[in-house]
């Protein structure tokens, strides 16, 4: 396991705001990362916006107290990974391939479209937490 | 996201300058909505100044694109950035969301 050279964390109510709040982090990110190429930087960044918008759009809270979204970005040499939590939710139903919906569709594509961008995307549930792991490796290919 | 509008010869161009998010794609939605009712159903929305796109973002440009079709007209984009059109290339709604290199070619030639 390779030093890790740069890592935001975040954590807040799962709001829209978040998801904006989230994007900034990750732009602020890419200034500790500056080896990091465009291409990897565009695809890492659209599959954490995904994931982050998807807890926001579909996480139900699991108790009376609201979902919190959590975002844990560790950059390495060679990979790209992100921790997207829903802390305090219920658990999700999960369509583990997600096929890309029919052209007139508005809404469906986010899962689909985060499988396309990143190398490996897992699901675990521990806690009354949702975390999906995203990872891109290796970065440049 | 910052949006403005300008009517023209034979369309409206509405410029969207910012992030295309879950944040940002009711407001697209509500104003191109807008504009429709006004009576500019041939929209092109100018993405040159948007700089990032996620599936919300998508899904508000297919209901925009169905609200102009439904009032008579069409909806193009032009002057899509590269994460843009990468967000259209992977889910093959570049199929259904012509984009042109500017706003004037959208409906130069209709």
């Amino acid at each position: 396991m390779t030093d890790v050279l740069a890592r935001r964390n975040f954590r807040s109510l799962a709001t829209p705001e978040a998801v904006d709040a989230v994007h900034g982090q990750l732009d602020d990110l890419w200034e500790d990362a500056p080896f990091v190429p465009d291409m990897d930087r565009m695809t890492f960044a659209t599959a954490v916006i995904e994931a982050a918008a998807n807890v926001v759009q579909h996480a139900e809270p699991e108790s009376a107290d609201p979902v919190e979204l959590g975002v844990d970005i560790c950059i390495r040499q060679s990979s790209l990974r992100a921790k997207v939590s829903a802390f305090g939710a219920a658990s999700p139903s999960i369509d583990g391939d997600p096929a890309m919906p029919g052209e007139d569709a508005e809404s469906g594509r986010g899962l689909a479209l985060i499988r396309a961008l990143v190398t490996t995307v897992t699901f675990t549930r521990q806690d009354a937490t949702n975390t999906w792991i995203l990872s891109r490796d290796p970065i440049g290919s | 996201m910052d949006l403005s509008y300008e009517v023209k010869d034979s369309y409206a161009e509405i410029k969207a300058a910012g992030r295309l998010n879950m944040v940002s794609a009711p407001k697209l939605r509500e104003f191109v909505a807008d504009v429709v009712a006004a009576g500019s159903s041939r929209i092109v929305v100018n993405l040159e100044d948007t700089a990032f796109m996620d599936s919300s973002g998508l899904g508000a440009l297919i209901g925009c694109l169905k609200a102009a079709r439904q009032a008579g007209g069409d909806l193009r984009i032009a002057a899509v950035q590269p994460q843009v059109k990468m967000v259209l290339e992977l889910t093959s709604m570049d199929r259904v969301l012509t984009s042109y290199a500017t706003a004037a070619e959208a409906f130069g030639n209709d």
